[in-house]
């Protein structure tokens, strides 16, 4: 009887304790300003606009989740530290960013979400594809941005499909295509692997390498197997690849130490054939030096970021500028291990770029000068790639340009070899 | 030919990884009569603490042999201070308290020392050794060849030693060992002192191959709970023969059954496990529990 009372007075509160912090919620925002008049959105008043970020910052993810906010923060810390951003609307705001822990699990993403899409003006950044994808409809049904997140599924960047959405990253069919591209160019007959993710990932990436070597005389592909995210070695696979007599290994892979022990695996059955990384597992420092990736004719990935680790861009500028606001302004001491980081800093860029078009501060606006960028080159991307949001069924970053690991770091290549 | 012995011997070198994780678990249950989902997370803490000992300049034996040295004080102190006040009661509630244990660990270890993939150097090098066209990395000969002496140990502590005989009958019957004048609360310190720090060589063989992180071995704990489920809860060689089973034969129904493929070979030790315990609920080398009514 006790028992049951002391259950029913918890739960007293708890509904007390939410009620409270609801009103608290609406008292916050009611309490901007005036000014702005009746139109402006939430998150937004004349001198600061607030962005939401769910990104994975526990986990296994947390490693290119963390730089996700690091990027964007440096960014906007470093332009708040000058006096803030100069709106089209003539006004100077400061940005200030939220940023929550999802572990890479879409329940805490949607939570997540649903306490922040109040409170900001617009979700940005926020990496991967079955957490974007939880809130992706409420959003939606809210009319609340979502955009520049971190997820190459292309739903992101089908305007039909997704009016308050934009992706960021090329979707992966836009790296394996390239990389196909690039074998077919060559002339020189290949034999080709193919090891992917068993999910919509490693799907995509094979799809868009599939589409770019179809119908070429020089290439075949003699083997294609797959393994699941969940597994803690491929080394199984490698030995069966490495029995088809491939020269080159198409390796659609998301999980880091399966990469590593996978170049170490074909270096042990003395198999080197030029491999292939998708963009987010082909950081010299954690993936292709660990994995002995010197040992091979060449490791290929895809890029539209400049490296920072390459000693091509020690002396740039660009560099310079983004490695000291990190450190300063993005409570990221370190080198950064993962592109995201830069990734996430090409975001802060692109963001302020649609800042300065928007001329009222609503997320409509904001949606419509977003939406009609045209090669705007962002600090920090290579030569040959360019943001332009205005064409439908593509990412804010729609170009890659393929590159050889060189010992340290990548170069652009225009062939094989 | 060449590739199906190749894949049988990557399968044995899974398997080891497996089986380093197994046998702590044996340990533990063969001394304190729990099975310790914690096991994991704790191999994984002591991996960090040589990585940090390591990043300060101390050499790679030394820092192991000190990460083993202060598991074995964490083992006990865990046993001492948290699972002490579980263990009079529901065993259920202990098995769930070292799962909270696993979460608070796992949450611990990403919060000092991130989420990012750390390096961890190796004792053995990768340089491979070919015979008959197969060939193997000094690691996984080596991994391989101290779990085998692991287990050899292990199997001897508990069948040809006064400690092992003790740390036995506390574990079947706390009261009764009590009464017959064992220290029953050292003992069980000891058994989890001793388990943890076997969980460190684990952690420090298989940390080079999966890289350091602070989820590292969860994947790993199912695949070693099936082990230990295969093999039987209390021999040190049934689980780590049913270790290697499960690595291999996993292998082989991947590349051999079309059916079952990549996709499906994560069934295959669960498949094993059904129909041993079916045809022989003990496990492969278990013996029965006799409870006298």
């Amino acid at each position: 009887m006790s028992r049951h009372f002391r259950s029913r007075k918890a739960l007293v509160i708890a509904v007390a304790s939410t009620l409270a912090l609801t009103f608290a919620g609406c008292s916050r925002e009611g309490g901007g300003d005036g000014a702005t008049g009746a139109a402006a959105s939430p998150g937004i008043t004349d001198t600061t606009v607030r962005l939401g970020i769910s990104t994975p910052l526990s986990g296994s993810t947390a490693g290119p989740g963390t730089c996700t906010v690091a990027g964007v923060k440096a960014y906007f810390g470093a332009k708040n530290a000058a006096g803030g951003v100069a709106f089209g609307d003539g006004k100077t705001r400061t940005v200030e960013i939220e940023a929550l822990d999802d572990g890479y699990d879409p329940q805490r993403a949607k939570a997540n979400y649903d306490s922040l899409k109040d409170d900001v003006f617009a979700m940005t950044a926020g990496l991967g594809t079955p957490t974007n994808r939880a809130w992706r409809e409420a959003a939606i049904a809210d009319e609340v941005p979502q955009v520049l997140v971190m997820t190459g599924d292309p739903l992101f960047s089908d305007t039909q499909e997704s009016p308050w959405q934009l992706g960021f990253v090329p979707i992966y069919q836009n790296e394996g295509e390239a990389f196909g591209k690039l074998l077919v160019a060559s002339g020189a007959p290949h034999k080709v692997a193919i090891l992917s993710q068993n999910d919509d990932y490693g799907a995509g990436y094979v799809e868009g390498f599939k589409s770019a070597v179809e119908g070429a005389a020089n290439i075949e592909i003699v083997d294609e197997l797959t393994y699941e995210a969940t597994d803690t070695s491929v080394d199984a696979q490698i030995t069966q690849l490495s029995a088809s007599g491939a020269d080159v290994i198409f390796n659609a892979m998301s999980l880091v130490p399966l990469v590593v022990s996978a170049l170490q695996k074909a270096q042990q059955l003395n198999w080197l054939p030029s491999w292939f990384l998708p963009s987010n597992t082909s950081s010299p420092g954690a993936v292709v030096e660990p994995g002995g990736g010197a040992a091979f004719p060449g490791i290929y990935s895809v890029s539209f970021a400049k490296a920072p680790a390459s000693p091509a861009f020690a002396g740039d500028e660009d560099v310079q500028t983004y490695l000291a606001a990190l450190k300063e302004h993005g409570d990221y001491p370190d080198a950064p291990a993962f592109p995201h980081c830069q990734w996430s800093w090409m975001v802060g860029a692109t963001l302020e770029q649609a800042f300065t078009t928007m001329t009222e501060p609503t997320r409509d606006d904001f949606m419509r000068a977003l939406r009609s960028i045209e090669n705007f080159e962002a600090p920090l991307m290579l030569p040959g790639t360019a943001v332009t949001t205005t064409e439908s069924g593509q990412p804010a970053v729609p170009t890659v340009v393929v590159q050889k690991y060189n010992g340290k770091g990548y170069d652009t290549v225009e062939s094989l070899g | 030919m060449a590739t199906f012995i190749q894949l049988i011997v990557d399968g044995l070198s899974t398997g080891s990884v497996y089986a380093a994780i197994a046998l702590a678990l044996v340990l533990v249950h063969q001394a304190t009569g729990l099975i310790n989902f914690a096991q994991g997370g704790m191999a994984v803490l002591a991996a960090y603490s040589a990585w940090w000992l390591l990043s300060r300049g101390v050499p790679l034996v030394l820092a192991i042999s000190a990460s083993v040295l202060l598991s074995f004080a964490f083992g006990a102190v865990v046993e001492r201070w948290l699972m002490r006040r579980f263990e009079r009661g529901d065993p259920d509630t202990a098995v769930v308290v070292t799962i909270g244990l696993l979460t608070l660990i796992t949450g611990v270890c990403g919060w000092l020392f991130t989420y990012n993939n750390q390096q961890f150097p190796s004792l053995f090098s990768l340089d491979a050794v070919t015979f008959l066209g197969v060939s193997v990395s000094q690691r996984s000969i080596g991994t391989t060849v101290v779990i085998v002496v692991v287990m050899l140990l292990l199997q001897a502590l508990f069948a040809g030693t006064k400690l092992g005989l003790a740390l036995r009958a506390v574990a079947i019957n706390p009261q009764s060992a009590a009464f017959s004048g064992l220290p029953v609360e050292r003992l069980l310190m000891v058994g989890w002192g001793l388990a943890a720090a076997l969980g460190a060589i684990a952690g420090a063989l298989v940390a080079p191959q999966l890289t350091l992180t602070p989820g590292m071995l969860d994947n790993a704990l199912v695949y070693a709970l099936a082990a230990v489920i295969l093999g039987g809860l209390s021999s040190p060689i049934g689980v780590v023969v049913a270790a290697w089973m499960i690595g291999v034969l996993e292998n082989l129904a991947a590349v051999y059954v079309p059916l079952i493929g990549y996709d499906l070979k994560v069934a295959v030790p669960f498949i094993l496990i059904f129909v041993v315990l079916v045809v022989r609920p003990q496990g492969l080398f278990g013996r029965k529990t006799v409870v006298r009514v």
